[in-house]
């Protein structure tokens, strides 16, 4: 059966909610980076971090394009 | 690996029993989860990888000594939890000292649905054969922890475990009506 292109963005965010990867899947591998993007890119002062401050690399560029 | 190859002749040299090596592992993870209530969240990184020897070790000693048993397992599990909560009270405890009732109830909730992931899939592998779906499981938060510690990230990586678990508990839950409802199906036929 030939699924529709539109289909993809939603079956993408379905197998990233249902989650049935091993840890030595690329796809693994997709949401770690992820992860990681999110933690070390988000500026803390966004999340309001109690301990963090500054506006983290994202912010940086952000003020250098201002 | 040369260094924990050691630690583990060493350990079996002296007959420790692994489930001593499994408490002390939880002793280690409070001690970890004091440093972050006080706030020295790289000296909390550090002992969380020390704890997390014990963690990683004493499996091996139990097989080379001949000592592996089921409630091994279990013992193992249920410190498992204790040293995830430790870490969790630790951030509370500080959040709650700093006055962020808003960090408070996101380390809460994170703590909730960390412990239920592991609830959920123990009280769904009493009724099917296996239920290993979903992202975050104990390796993945135990790490996270320690990126948070090492690089002051703590509340991010709170954020992820949070989501991330809720969407994990909800994986497990899906899972286990799927694979129940299946078996009736399966019955009736």
């Amino acid at each position: 059966m030939k699924r529709s292109p539109a289909t993809l963005p939603a079956r993408i965010l379905w197998n990233a909610f249902f989650w049935t990867y091993e840890r030595a899947s690329w796809q693994y591998d997709v949401m770690v980076i992820a992860i990681l993007a999110f933690v070390w890119l988000v500026p803390p002062d966004w999340l309001k971090d109690p301990t963090a401050h500054g506006s983290g690399p994202v912010g940086w560029i952000l003020d250098r394009l201002r | 690996m040369f260094p924990l190859r050691a630690i583990i002749n060493a350990c079996v040299a002296l007959r420790i029993h692994p489930n001593i090596l499994t408490f002390v592992g939880v002793l280690i993870n409070v001690a970890a989860a004091v440093a972050l209530a006080t706030n020295r969240f790289i000296l909390a990184g550090v002992i969380m990888i020390v704890a997390n020897i014990f963690d990683f070790i004493d499996g091996k000693v139990a097989v080379l000594l001949g000592a592996v048993s089921k409630f091994g397992g279990f013992w193992d599990s249920v410190n498992d939890r204790f040293s995830d909560i430790a870490l969790f009270i630790g951030l509370i405890y500080l959040y709650s000292h700093l006055g962020r009732t808003d960090y408070v109830m996101v380390a809460s909730l994170a703590m909730m649905f960390s412990i239920m992931t592991s609830y959920a899939r123990a009280r769904a592998e009493s009724l099917i054969a296996k239920c290993k779906v979903g992202f975050m499981e104990r390796p993945e938060r135990i790490v996270l922890f320690m990126i948070g510690a090492f690089t002051n990230r703590m509340a991010a990586v709170l954020w992820v475990i949070l989501v991330l678990s809720i969407f994990t508990v909800a994986d497990r839950v899906i899972h286990t009506y799927r694979e129940l409802r299946q078996d009736a199906r399966e019955a009736l036929a």
